[in-house]
């Protein structure tokens, strides 16, 4: 049997044959022959094992003792005095296990063990280096670990969403959440023309390393320069698993919370919203012809506004925006926002002269600072506005020129006119006018007058600033010779119905006459009402509630930060040593051969190509070949994450290196038991909580942590468990502990995260920017969110005890605690020294501690002195509680 | 719990112990701790205190194979000193004053837009000292010295912004989330001090801000946290949690302590107990409390003489923040502190050595803010017997590029491919000059010596081999040098 602790030999297969590149084994439980322990598989396993080292379990620990353990280890609380009598007093066999299930069930217990994720998941709110910029919408991952923990989300789901979540289940939000795992990493920024393309593939390293580590638990990342020393990783391998995320980005992506409920409510809203639409065009066909012949008989013509709208233009993007047409005949630019975009609008010319066109950029809450520009600070710098037309058959289309330019506001340095000079770089811009709309006015140098199959063309381009692209354009055409910005806006439809209006109606064409009605009924009353009804409930239509997510994917507008930059590199190449200066072939993506079974799957796990597919699927056939058991990475992947349970269990995996499985890592001290819980785990369709709740319910848990002499001397590291691991509480326990204890904690869960240390939330609910983490959570071992940490360190710090000596937070908790203690006047003061004990510790104080702390209280109360004495002495005991290691560690 | 045995190799680690000899082992320092679930540590690769049992991994250890210096006080010209101005005297770039520089790839720097033609130094360089030392007029108080400091002017490195840059230069990489150099070297050589930090960082107390990266260019990456450097708080007290609460005096304390001692002997871990991590943890109240009076008065330069304030500057206006900086480092590593590192300058362009505008105020500014602090330390620590022990160390992030950057005043923009670095004391060899920059100082030319290179001197000549000190994390043996470095021989005395 492989000893964890022996040291790789020679002898020791390597490849697929290393032990943890193995297919899951099977083994039957042992039978104990040296003594009768236990109640399943892991008692069995576990015994066999210390049999063999001559060891014996520890006797079952006090039930008080179990009981604190359970709640600290499930939820990181103490149970409360009430609590803990639950248990205590519940005689019945299965008591326990109905404790385990209802601390199962409590959501305490995903803020609990989302926080062991979130370290492996180098999860952190900031992007680091130079500004260390927040990212505000990045707390939902931390919001998806809890509440998939809580649903007990199959695990290899769980894997799947965080590499694929937007392939695989667009329609669900929590799946758009779960990618935030690969973009928790840092994001480098003020980046270089010249370091860009470094960046980028130190970024697609850390998605890539980071999923390896914490799913695999393999450092894939040493292959990045040589093939692996260790591990059969070669150095095409990992750029072969490196380019799944070529074109990988973050986002800030508006998610709807709830699609399935937004289309019932659609559905029903469609079904009412036909009814005002018939009484609609039942009025159009039945009444509306007479209503017209009727007014034509009046003799009045139609009052034509100065600017005509262009409304009906096709409008296209260079780069790829598309572009919603507005009921006011505007066009809200969406989708890809590019450098240096060209917008193309092209609209049959209304009939008539042409003296001016109007530009309006309009202001929308689509764009940041509600533009009117897409820019980050809302501005846009279009550099060059140009006009053409064209009739059929004609050669190329004939450019008209504009003689001058004026606007409503122009940008210091940045006026309108440079819209319409031979200068490609200069522009018009509006900084710091944003969020209102401005508009500009482009005269032609002669009147064109246009033949009804005229085509204008007008051509915006943005050329000076990065996506400086106007968000919200309109454009407008007038006939009056001295046009201004102040003048009416209108439809073309009057134009159209003017024209219309000029043949008598039996020589009107149908299209005329349909012309000329769409135009009238804007004038006739009735029309009016039954369509004010119709766009009155049209403004009901029920609006998909939408949650602006932090995502990573393709093809979503990418977070940028300062960076010259493209946001990614369309091909990933096999670099020689990792230097860029020595690109090889392309890499395409795929997967690591040593974990491809059978000759593998390559073709199952890759999708079949959707032509209209927003990302390129490479993710998703990532996500299929990490959880696929049988020919894939799924029986190590399964391996990996019960180790982590049985970790947090018992202070060390099966496995003592959590994310290394290779040969430079531990042996598995229970193989077979490793392989028997991750065999399990599948079968239960990877379980979580069934993990959880068969490791807790075998006498090996719920061993005492003093075994005997014979024990600790035989065992001093406890590889054997031949009794339960004393273990410190982690940063976040103490923390939360103290604030529960106190009664200060505020159990309010989710939602954004705070950098107060003064917050009394639970510590899970902290904002983890890198450059400013909580002194507290650094000081007991907590990460700093840079790299994946499969196992924080255990230190005993001096300044873990000046924390505890003079914290302000720490002394707050200890004052509310004295006074919960403490209770009302009359109680004797050793009733309010047991209460403190029991909240704090779940257990009464001995004869020996109530008579010390007693003591204590009269000495201190009399060194203060004055009518407050007694009150802090009270909380500098309470206080020392919390100080104490009965405090301080799981027993 | 805290008695396990090494994952991978043979060796006992050397960080556990029986309680046995933790007890053997007195005097314990401000980090004193025990180590228990070294996580990651699986392999632990560095030197032993032989007497300590090793259960303390601040106890102080020879290193390898014991160099000259014990401290290193590393003096950060944070934003990026320019070398044309300061040690690396150009003469041809004197004459080539606004000419183009053939070939100059006008991507270098970060203002691409505003590459001007080759700017000469605005100052003079007087020679002095037995080397001919050419010294930039800006630093009239580091002439006396500069027999004692050995330059190095062909550093380059390999990132041109600041914040990489800060990480290269602190941690070898020029990612996040790897340890600084005074982490491997507190790991390596454990802490003299007892009742104070072992690494100290000071940054701008003139509300100019943090250096760009913040805390991560002091931080422990993988090393457990003990190793981290502690920035002292420039509002307050200057470490955390050293101030009790006002209403309660040290009496109070005292018995508050007495009775957390009794009740945590009474429990679990307390007498009897074999566990030397619950030990650790009743004895760290003590050093706790010690430490509360200790660190104040280490930091206290109201303590100095009169004589020493004032070559130090400490009550100039122009010097006195970083004069309080450099007295309070020596204060330091008197104590026994093994690393101090004080950043000059803060975080935004001209708030630091970062001259985009005006190369010759802003230089002449800062040079005004460390000159006359950074030579009275040398003078100090050489009166007081100290220098031989003390590695000093000077230099920014990168250096500054020949060509101006354009603007009403001209300043320079970055350039990662040439600084000079300067070194005193502790083993190092005075008034050496080592490697060469091109005619214009643009890149360093002859015996170029990347950061990991001077990574690997600075461990050297603390007495650690570059090689030889590592930290598994994650499945792979993690070294300060990565894969490269070479010891800068020349340097060495």
């Amino acid at each position: 049997m492989m000893i964890r602790g022996g040291a790789a030999t020679n002898q020791e297969p390597s490849g697929k044959s290393f032990w943890s590149f193995q297919p899951l084994h099977h083994s039957p439980p042992p039978r104990l022959r040296g003594f009768s322990w236990g109640v399943g598989p892991i008692d069995a396993f576990v015994g066999k094992a210390l049999e063999e080292h001559q060891l014996q379990p520890a006797p079952a620990a006090p039930r008080r003792v179990l009981a604190r353990r359970l709640f600290l280890d499930l939820t990181g609380l103490p149970p409360t005095p009430e609590e803990l009598s639950r248990f205590l007093d519940d005689a019945a066999p299965d008591a326990w296990a109905r404790c385990v299930d209802r601390l199962l069930a409590s959501p305490r217990y995903g803020e609990r063990w989302c926080r062991h994720w979130l370290d492996v998941a180098r999860f952190g709110e900031s992007h680091g280096f130079e500004h260390d910029t927040d990212r505000p919408n990045a707390f939902h991952y931390r919001d998806f670990v809890i509440q998939a923990l809580n649903q007990d989300l199959p695990f290899d789901r769980f894997a799947r969403w965080q590499i694929a979540g937007d392939e695989l289940a667009p329609e669900n939000i929590l799946a758009w959440e779960a990618t935030g795992f690969l973009a928790a990493g840092t994001h480098a920024t003020q980046i270089t023309a010249n370091k860009a393309e470094k960046e980028r593939y130190d970024e697609l390293d850390d998605m890539a390393a980071t999923t390896g580590a914490a799913m695999l638990g393999l450092s894939v990342g040493c292959a990045r320069c040589h093939d692996h020393k260790f591990d059969p990783i070669a150095t095409e391998d990992y750029y072969r698993l490196i380019a799944t995320f070529t074109k990988t980005v973050r986002s800030d992506h508006e998610v709807p919370t709830d699609p399935a409920a937004h289309q019932r409510a659609m559905e029903e809203f469609r079904r009412d919203h036909a009814v005002f639409e018939q009484k609609l065009r039942a009025y159009e066909k039945d009444v509306l012809p007479s209503r017209l012949e009727a007014w034509e008989r009046t003799g009045e013509a139609p009052a034509a506004p100065e600017w005509l709208t262009l409304d009906g233009a096709d409008a296209r993007s260079k780069d790829g925006a598309t572009f919603a047409r507005q009921a006011d005949g505007s066009f809200i630019a969406q989708g890809k926002n590019g450098d240096f975009d060209v917008y193309t609008f092209r609209v049959r010319s209304p009939v008539g002269r042409i003296t001016a066109v109007r530009l309006d950029a309009m202001a929308d809450p689509s764009m940041p600072h509600r533009g009117p520009g897409r820019a980050g600070n809302g501005n846009f710098d279009l550099t060059d506005f140009a006009l053409a037309w064209e009739t059929p058959g004609a050669a190329q289309p004939q450019p008209l020129k504009f003689t001058s330019a004026a606007a409503t506001f122009e940008q210091s340095g940045l006026p309108v006119a440079a819209a319409i000079d031979d200068n490609p770089k200069s522009g018009w811009a509006v900084d710091p006018r944003f969020g209102t709309n401005h508009s500009a006015m482009f005269r032609l140098a002669a009147a064109f007058t246009n033949s009804p199959d005229t085509t204008l063309i007008f051509t915006l381009k943005f050329n000076g600033n990065n996506q400086h692209n106007i968000g919200r354009p309109r454009l407008s055409v007038t006939a009056a010779e001295s046009p201004s910005l102040k003048g009416e806006q209108g439809s073309m439809t009057v134009a159209e119905a003017s024209e219309a209006l000029r043949t008598p109606r039996e020589r009107r064409s149908t299209e005329a006459q349909a012309r000329l009605l769409a135009w009238f009924r804007t004038q006739d009353e009735g029309w009016k009402r039954l369509d004010g009804e119709r766009a009155k409930h049209a403004a009901r239509e029920p609006k998909p509630d939408m949650r602006r997510v932090l995502v990573c994917s393709e093809g979503l507008p990418a977070v940028r930060l300062n960076t010259q930059g493209p946001d990614f590199y369309e091909k990933t190449f096999l670099l020689k040593r990792g230097d860029l200066a020595q690109k090889q072939s392309e890499a395409a993506p795929g997967f690591l051969p040593v974990l491809m079974r059978d000759g593998g799957r390559g073709e199952g796990w890759t999708p079949r190509p959707q032509s209209e597919s927003r990302t390129p699927r490479h993710r998703t056939a990532l996500a299929e070949w990490m959880t696929d058991v049988d020919h894939g990475a799924g029986a190590l992947l399964a391996r990996v994450i019960v180790n982590r349970l049985w970790q947090h269990h018992f202070a060390m995996g099966i496995v003592a290196t959590p994310s290394d499985f290779g040969k430079q890592g531990a042996r598995p001290t229970h193989p077979e038991l490793l392989d028997y819980l991750a065999l399990r785990l599948i079968d239960s369709g990877w379980s979580l909580k069934a993990a959880h709740r068969e490791i807790l319910r075998s006498a090996t848990y719920q061993q005492a942590s003093m075994g005997d002499a014979d024990s600790a001397r035989k065992d001093p590291a406890n590889l054997w468990l031949s009794r339960y691991p004393r273990q410190r509480l982690d940063a976040e326990a103490i923390r939360d502990s103290m604030l529960a204890v106190s009664g200060r904690l505020d159990r309010r869960m989710f939602g954004p995260g705070s950098l107060e240390e003064t917050m009394t939330r639970r510590s899970v609910y902290f904002t983890m920017k890198r450059s400013r983490l909580i002194p507290m959570l650094t000081q007991f071992d907590g990460p700093d969110c840079l790299q994946s940490l499969g196992r924080r360190v255990n230190t005993t710090v001096a300044p873990q005890a000046l924390f505890l000596m003079n914290n302000s937070q720490v002394r707050a908790s200890a004052t509310v605690f004295a006074r919960l203690a403490t209770g009302s006047g009359s109680r004797p003061a050793a009733a309010s020294v047991r209460d403190a004990f029991e909240r704090a510790l779940a257990r009464p104080p001995s004869s020996e501690e109530l008579s010390d702390v007693l003591t204590f209280l009269e000495r201190q109360s009399a060194l203060y002195g004055g009518a407050d004495g007694r009150e802090r002495a009270m909380t500098d005991f309470c206080q020392a509680l919390f100080g104490m290691n009965d405090f301080l560690y799981v027993d | 719990m805290s008695t396990e045995t090494i994952r991978g190799f043979a060796e006992p680690h050397p960080l556990f112990a029986s309680r046995r000899e933790f007890l053997r082992k007195t005097g314990a320092g401000f980090g004193w701790l025990a180590l228990s679930a070294m996580a990651h540590a699986e392999s632990a690769t560095r030197p032993q205190a032989p007497a300590a049992g090793g259960l303390d991994p601040l106890a102080a250890h020879t290193g390898h194979f014991g160099g000259k210096a014990k401290s290193v006080i590393w003096l950060f010209m944070n934003g990026g000193q320019s070398q044309v101005d300061t040690w690396d005297y150009k003469p041809e770039l004197q004459k080539r004053d606004g000419q183009e520089l053939p070939g100059f790839d006008k991507n270098t720097g970060f203002f691409t837009g505003d590459v001007g033609p080759l700017l000469k130094s605005p100052f003079q360089f007087p020679q002095h000292g037995r080397s001919g030392c050419r010294v930039s007029e800006i630093f009239p108080s580091m002439i006396p010295h500069v027999d004692d400091m050995a330059f190095i002017h062909s550093c380059f490195t390999q990132t041109n912004n600041h914040s990489p840059a800060l990480f290269q230069i602190n941690t070898g990489f020029s990612r996040m989330g790897f340890p600084c150099v005074g982490s491997w070297v507190t790991y390596g050589l454990g802490s003299e001090s007892r009742n104070l930090p072992s690494f100290i960082v000071m940054y701008d107390t003139l509300g100019r801000g943090v250096p760009k990266g913040h805390a991560q260019n002091w931080g422990a990456g993988f090393l457990p946290g003990v190793f981290q450097g502690t920035a002292l708080n420039v509002q307050g007290s200057p470490i955390n949690n050293t101030d009790r609460d006002p209403a309660m005096g040290d009496a109070q304390q005292r018995e508050q302590l007495n009775l957390l001692r009794r009740l945590n002997q009474r429990g679990q871990g307390g007498a009897g107990g074999e566990d030397a991590e619950l030990a650790a943890r009743i004895e760290s109240y003590e050093l706790a409390y010690r430490m509360q009076t200790a660190a104040p008065e280490a930091l206290d330069v109201g303590r100095e003489p009169a004589g020493i304030r004032r070559l130090y500057g400490v009550d100039e206006k122009r010097c006195g923040h970083f004069a309080r900086q450099c007295l309070m480092a020596r204060r330091l590593v008197e104590r026994g502190v093994r690393f101090v590192q004080i950043y000059s300058g803060g975080m935004d362009n001209e708030r630091s050595w970062d001259g985009h505008v005006d190369i010759e105020g802003n230089h002449r500014q800062f040079a005004g803010e460390t000159d006359q602090p950074i030579g009275a330390l040398l003078t100090d620590l050489k009166q007081r017997g100290l220098l031989e022990s003390t590695l000093v160390v000077c230099c920014g992030e990168f250096g500054r590029l020949p060509v101006s950057q354009r603007g009403k005043k001209p300043g320079r923009d970055h350039n990662p491919h040439a600084f000079t670095t300067w070194m005193a004391g502790g083993g190092v060899r005075g008034g050496v000059h080592h490697g060469q920059t091109d005619d214009v100082g643009h890149k360093a030319v002859v015996d170029r010596v990347s950061v990991n290179d001077l990574h690997a001197t600075i461990l050297h000549l603390m007495g650690l081999h570059h090689e030889k000190l590592t930290f598994r994390f994650n499945g792979r043996d993690f070294r300060l040098t990565d894969v490269a470095g070479e010891v800068v021989r020349a340097v060495v005395a």
